[in-house]
Parts: C-alpha cells; structure tokens; sequence
C-alpha cells in the first residue's frame, strides 16, 4: 500500500490540534487494508487525509458535532479514469470498489488514528448512512464547466481530491425545467427550508448537477458563478417564517414579514460539480456543515511511483 | 509467521502543567473566551455579572474564536494572559 503511493511509512501526513494528533502515512496504509484498497487507490487516501488535517478545514468541529457529517471526497483529473471511480449512474450508490473503499479507508483512518469514535470524539446524535463512506468523481467529459479542481485553482492535468463536510444529501427532481431558472429555484427551496441546520449566519453548499440538469446548464451558457449567483437571490425566506418556526429568537414583527433572510452570502460559498447518470431528472444539493465554520480543502493527489 | 498490523494509534502524549488555582476570586481579572455559537456571549456575560457581584471581579477581555472548530488563536492567548488572572470558556447553541 505504502509502496504504491511512494511513501515512506513514518511519512507525516499531518496534526490534528486540540487533539495531540499526528497522523503517520504506515497507520493510514494499515486502514486502507482494512478497507478492501487496491494500493492504487491510496495516494487518493493519502490527498483525502491531508485534506482534513488543513487548518482550514479545522477538523475538530466537523468530526465532532451532533450533526453527524459525512467527509464528502470529490475526486477529479486523469486518476479517475485510472481508478475507474464512479462519476456516472448509482454515482452515491452502491457497487464500485473505488469510491467504496476509499471512502472507507478515510472514515476508518478517522475512527483509528484521529480519536473519532462514536460516543467519544464523535458526537453525531443521527449520523448519516455517508459517514461509512462517500467519494465519488467529477463527470468532466460531459460538464457545463471546466472541470471543478481547475475551478478550484489547481491543472486540469493533474488530479485532486475535495473534501467537505456535509451532513445530509436531498436529491432534487424536476422533468419539466428546460432552463435554468425554474431547475434552480427548485434548488433554493430545498436550501431554505426551516430545518436547514444554519440559520445565523450563511451556509455552504455542494451542488451536484447530473445528465439531464447539467444539459439545461450547458445549453444556457451559465457559468457556475451564475448558478450560485441566482440561489444566493432565492434561497431566502421572510424572517417571520423562521421566528415562527422558533429558529430565531423572538415574536416575529410586522417588519419580520416583508424582511428576507438569506442563507447564503458569496458565490464561492458554492461547490458545483457535474455528475451521475445520463438519464432521469435528478440532482442533488448537500448543504455544508455549520456557519461556514469549516472550509472545503482541495489537495493535489501526488502519485510519486 | 503472521504480523499482525495495529491500525490504531494514540495520541501524543504531552506534559501540561496547569495554572495554580486562586486561593480567592475576590478582586480578579476575569477573561472570557466564547466560542461564536448562538448565546454564547450572552450566557459569559450574565456569568461575569455574577462574578462581578459577588467578587467584585472585573471582566477584562472577552476572546471570540474563529469559529467553534477553531482554536483560541495565539494573540487572544497573549492578551487574556495578559490581562485576566481567571478566564472562563464556554458555549453556546
């Protein structure tokens, strides 16, 4: 395994502060075993385990909260097709080695090396069924866009994983929308709703446009700065809903019903990636955990063998 | 022979020494650190106003984190060092 992505085993891969943490590339290997890896598969594990231990995505809050986060790993550039990770049909589902395993390894490396057990450091009150594992690969063939870890600063050459955290998955349909403004505001609903988890202050979210979507997209011509821009101006709701639903503070005023509150303040609060099956009228929107209290880390995967 | 691999490792063991403990409150410094959730500086403040009421402490500077997942930076450690003989931490949700 250790072999395979060209590291030495007391390699530090990074440190988890509050923690006393370090992580050691041999402990990663042990559990990328563990999970049924191929040793190719590793220097993805290896990018994913760096990601969390970047100060910005300061672990310690995701990993640990009642919200019970997945660590999303969105994986993008030539290894993909390598690795042969899932990007298309089933793209959350079942039945593909890569994206089960990898996935795997980092939860297990979590659990094993980065004190997250449940009931100590994992504090999930419901978990989510993505915290056994959740990868999956960009579509960049048939994207709108330029691929998303080029979106993201890095070569379309070279290959990366994205981890986020994210503490559920809604999958958005719609069969009618043959432009983008009536698919997004299906999007922003799903995003403002009263049980959304973040309320006070502004939230993240990763987007995943599959076939069908990412045609509509395509064949407007909007950037991804578009989409995001248009769900910042509707993912919004009176403040009055929310003090009547107790998710803030207070009797709602005459002036509450004509103020809008908005979930969302940037464009680059948004991650869009294009991927899933050609065919049906889904998506999916997972919004982020916190008030923008952790930050998606995108790590350059270094093959050195 | 079979060798078996541990996949778990523990935490780096660290000395921390703590700070001694006043003998009394009356007339400290207070620091307070909050942590960004909702309330939280609501509840340190009504927590100082007690303090203050019943030990005449007097509350000095109050640290706000980055974020709940973030560390208490270096130069809010200097300052509440600095300025506070006692600091309180807490939350809020």
């Amino acid at each position: 395994m250790l072999a395979a992505g060209g590291l030495r085993g007391d390699e530090v891969f990074g440190e988890i502060p509050g923690r006393n943490t370090v992580v050691v590339a041999d402990k990663v290997a042990v559990n990328a075993v563990l999970a049924g890896c191929r040793p190719e598969f590793f220097p993805v594990v290896a990018g994913a385990v760096k990601a969390l231990c970047h100060p910005d995505f300061a672990y310690h809050g995701p990993a640990s909260s009642t919200g019970g986060s997945a660590m999303v790993l969105v994986v993008n550039g030539p290894i993909v097709r390598r690795l042969g990770i899932n990007a298309g049909n089933n793209l959350f589902g079942q039945g593909v080695r890569a994206n089960a395993t990898i996935g795997r390894a980092v939860r297990l490396t979590m659990m094993n090396v980065m004190q997250t057990q449940p009931g100590l450091f994992d504090r999930a009150t419901l978990g989510n069924p993505g915290k056994y594992s959740f990868c999956f690969a960009e579509n960049e063939d048939e994207s709108p866009w330029e691929p998303f870890h080029v979106s993201r600063g890095l070569r379309r050459e070279q290959s990366a994983v994205t981890v986020y955290a994210s503490n559920s998955l809604y999958q958005i349909y719609n069969q009618l929308a043959a432009t983008p403004e009536p698919l997004l505001r299906c999007f922003a609903d799903a995003l403002c709703n009263l049980g959304v988890p973040n309320v006070k202050g502004y939230s993240q979210a990763l987007l995943v446009f599959a076939g069908e979507h990412s045609e509509v997209l395509a064949k407007s011509g909007w950037s991804r700065h578009d989409v995001a821009t248009f769900i910042i101006e509707h993912a919004r709701r009176p403040v009055a809903d929310f003090k009547r639903a107790a998710r803030l503070p207070g009797d709602p005023t005459a002036a509450d019903e004509t103020t809008p509150r908005a979930i969302f303040e940037r464009p680059d609060d948004f991650l869009i990636v294009s991927a899933g099956g050609r065919a049906g009228s889904w998506s999916a929107c997972l919004p982020g955990w916190g008030n923008k209290w952790t930050r998606p880390v995108t790590m350059p995967i270094e093959e050195r063998s | 022979m079979t060798e078996i691999f541990d996949p778990t490792s523990a935490p780096v063991v660290r000395e921390v020494r703590l700070a001694p403990r006043p003998a009394d409150l009356r007339g400290l410094r207070l620091g307070l650190i909050e942590n960004t959730k909702f309330n939280s500086d609501a509840l340190l403040l009504k927590l100082a106003d007690r303090l203050r009421d019943r030990y005449g402490m007097s509350m000095t500077h109050m640290a706000r984190k980055r974020s709940p997942s973030h560390e208490v930076d270096d130069a809010a450690l200097a300052t509440l060092k600095a300025q506070s003989d006692v600091v309180v931490s807490g939350i809020g949700d």
